[in-house]
């Protein structure tokens, strides 16, 4: 299983075509949900239109869509780090969930301290937490050559479990029958951009990590080799990388932003662990970094492309019948095409000719 | 019997997870690691339970969910094989997409939101064996067991020998360990790619219907459990070899069928729950390990 999923070939190819690379599978995704939505009795056009005015159409509603896209943004960086090495990092899930109940567990333990202190230490906790959750398979990866897939994507199955039957026993609220935390501190909740709305600092946060990783991969050392690594890791090997510390050491950073993602949704939104934490944010992130094609703006537009369907998709249901299961078809079928080669049939005549 | 009803519920247990491994050790020998079992299964609970209140009938009922598991099979094989899409991200995408699918398709149709019930649902019949039955332990493991099953463990030693003695399960590992020199040798790589997915989707839906019609008598969206991916571990687990990769099934039955009886009583089921995908890492590594130390020892 190789690991060349984020457009290899993009430098033989004109530059306006690899900006509209990402168009295509949009395009056929949409198109194919609306052959769905067609079938089921609904006119596919009324319904992209309704859910573009529920997604941006009035400033409440593009706060709403900003803060549905901050854990996109997170995930899908946590993942499009890692598959820059050349690691096949899906285990972006679980670290969420291994993040959120660090960051809620300091979040309801230390009540005392100010917030000053305390969200940032419940912040490094995720972070701490979330890396830890990559060291194995990063150690395994790099030292014996194990399947990264499958090990990330078995320790999803074991974060989510585990993690359950914490806040079903020993970090359960007392008095409480479901699954759950108690609710943090208010010193440890991340300050909200434009109340009511959900929008908080943890957007400014994914914002800030977006321009910092755009300035490594193209301005630093540590960034072009990492691309090198991920691109051919025999020839990076021959001209003195050591990939294998370079595996480890971005599966570690993948870790660390996935466990901030699950920091920075039990501080902002959730405000505390529950079981059930992410609706799949970590699988989603890996279309986000798939359709962004690796790259800062790409992944931010991704993410938004996603928050707004899951946000608009939430409240579709109250003005129209349509179910709001239309929102997994399309990032479904669009995970599907981002990796298809659309255009090959193109690519190959004009080779040819 | 306590010690009878564990075992009865594991073989159980065992059955949908023993069905779906095959099929996908059969799909990973041709090339192709299909972590989208889960989807496959999905499809097939859902139009066994369907066609099973259509036709009261059971067997058209599988043949239904079988077809419905390699509708999805082949259209996941496709996107690999012919777009070249990689095959994890694509076996994510179907998780999602037919997931989405599924309970786009019953609050559309059924206006239900995750739950399908009907009428006149044509269950799975039990085999009683007469005399055996009433035998401890080996009554549990031999009698009151629905055809599938017996089918799924009758599957163990025809895909040894289907692999080992077959033109085209040769043609399949050889597809699998080299495309080229099979291309070279004038087979069609991709088509039996697409072939082994399809009996991987085939195999998942009827493990599906074995959920839907056989265990459960009714769909949920949940349905799966992740079965899907315990079949992954197991046939990862087993190495890609028929008994082992039953074994393992049956150990993962065990746990389940374990945990559901240990619930309430102080061992915690989340945690039971982790042990096949535990033990999966370990064995990938204790593999990993060997294979460096045969390498070190080698001049």
């Amino acid at each position: 299983m190789s690991a060349q999923v984020l457009g290899s070939t993009s430098f033989e190819r004109p530059r306006w075509l690899r900006i509209l690379e990402p168009l295509g599978p949009l395009a056929a995704a949409f198109a194919l949900a609306a052959l769905v939505l067609f079938a089921a009795g609904h006119n596919p056009i009324d319904v992209y239109t309704l859910l573009a005015v529920e997604a941006f159409g009035s400033s409440r509603r593009i706060a709403a869509t900003l803060s549905a896209a901050t854990p996109l943004i997170l995930t899908g960086l946590a993942t499009a780090v890692a598959f820059r090495a050349g690691a096949f990092n899906v285990g972006v899930e679980g670290c969420i969930f291994v993040g959120g109940l660090a960051a809620a567990t300091v979040g309801f333990t230390f009540v005392g301290l100010p917030a000053a202190l305390l969200l940032p230490l419940a912040l490094v906790a995720a972070v701490l937490v979330g890396s830890l959750w990559m060291l194995v398979p990063g150690l395994l990866k790099a030292r014996l050559d194990v399947d990264e897939v499958v090990t990330t994507l078995m320790l999803n199955f074991i974060a989510i479990s585990l993690t359950a039957w914490l806040v079903n026993g020993p970090l359960l609220a007392p008095g409480s029958a479901n699954s759950a935390t108690p609710m943090i501190a208010d010193a440890a909740r991340l300050p909200k951009l434009m109340p009511p709305s959900t929008l908080n600092a943890g957007f400014l946060i994914a914002i800030a990590l977006l321009g910092l990783y755009a300035l490594w991969g193209n301005r630093t050392a540590l960034g072009f080799e990492t691309r090198l690594a991920g691109m051919n890791a025999r020839f990076a090997a021959a001209s003195g990388i050591n990939v294998p510390m370079l595996v480890i050491k971005m599966m570690l950073l993948s870790g660390a932003i996935g466990g901030l993602a699950g920091g920075i949704h039990a501080l902002g939104n959730v405000g505390r662990f529950v079981a059930g934490f992410s609706p799949g944010y970590g699988f989603t992130g890996i279309a986000v970094a798939l359709l962004g094609r690796g790259s800062a703006l790409g992944i931010f537009l991704a993410a938004l492309l996603f928050g707004a369907l899951a946000n608009a998709g939430a409240t579709i249901q109250f003005f129209s019948d349509v179910p709001i299961e239309i929102v997994d078809i399309l990032q479904g079928t669009v995970m599907v095409f981002a990796v298809a080669q659309l255009g090959w049939i193109f690519v190959r005549r004009r080779a040819s000719a | 019997m306590m010690i009878d009803n564990v075992i009865h519920a594991a073989v159980v247990m065992t059955t949908p997870v023993l069905l779906a491994a095959l099929g996908g050790l059969i799909n990973r020998v041709g090339g192709l690691v299909n972590i989208g079992l889960d989807s496959m299964m999905l499809a097939g609970a859902l139009f066994g339970l369907i066609v099973a209140s259509m036709t009261g009938s059971w067997p058209v009922a599988l043949l239904a969910a079988a077809a419905a598991g390699g509708v999805v099979g082949l259209a996941m094989s496709l996107a690999v094989t012919r777009l070249q899409a990689n095959e994890i991200i694509v076996g994510l995408g179907f998780l999602v997409a037919v997931a989405g699918l599924v309970r786009f398709f019953l609050s559309s149709a059924y206006g239900s939101s995750g739950t399908l019930s009907l009428p006149d649902v044509a269950r799975l019949p039990r085999i009683d064996i007469p005399f055996v039955a009433d035998v401890p332990i080996l009554g549990a493991i031999l009698s009151g067991h629905d055809p599938l099953t017996w089918a799924a463990w009758a599957m163990v030693p025809i895909t040894v020998w289907f692999l080992a003695r077959t033109r085209l399960g040769l043609r399949l590992r050889a597809v699998g360990a080299a495309p080229q020199a099979a291309r070279a040798l004038g087979l069609n790589p991709l088509a039996l790619r697409d072939l082994s997915t399809v009996y991987a989707g085939v195999m998942s839906g009827l493990a599906g219907a074995y959920l839907s019609i056989g265990v459960v008598g009714i769909f949920n969206e949940g349905i799966t459990a992740g079965r899907g991916f315990i079949a992954l571990a197991a046939f990862y687990f087993g190495r890609n070899r028929p008994w082992a990769t039953a074994t393992c099934a049956l150990l993962f039955g065990f746990f389940d069928a374990f945990q559901i009886r240990m619930q309430g009583r102080g061992i915690p089921a989340e945690l039971v729950q982790t042990l096949p995908y535990v033990m999966v890492i370990v064995v990938l590594t204790a593999v990993a390990v060997a294979g460096r130390r045969a390498r070190a020892r080698r001049p």
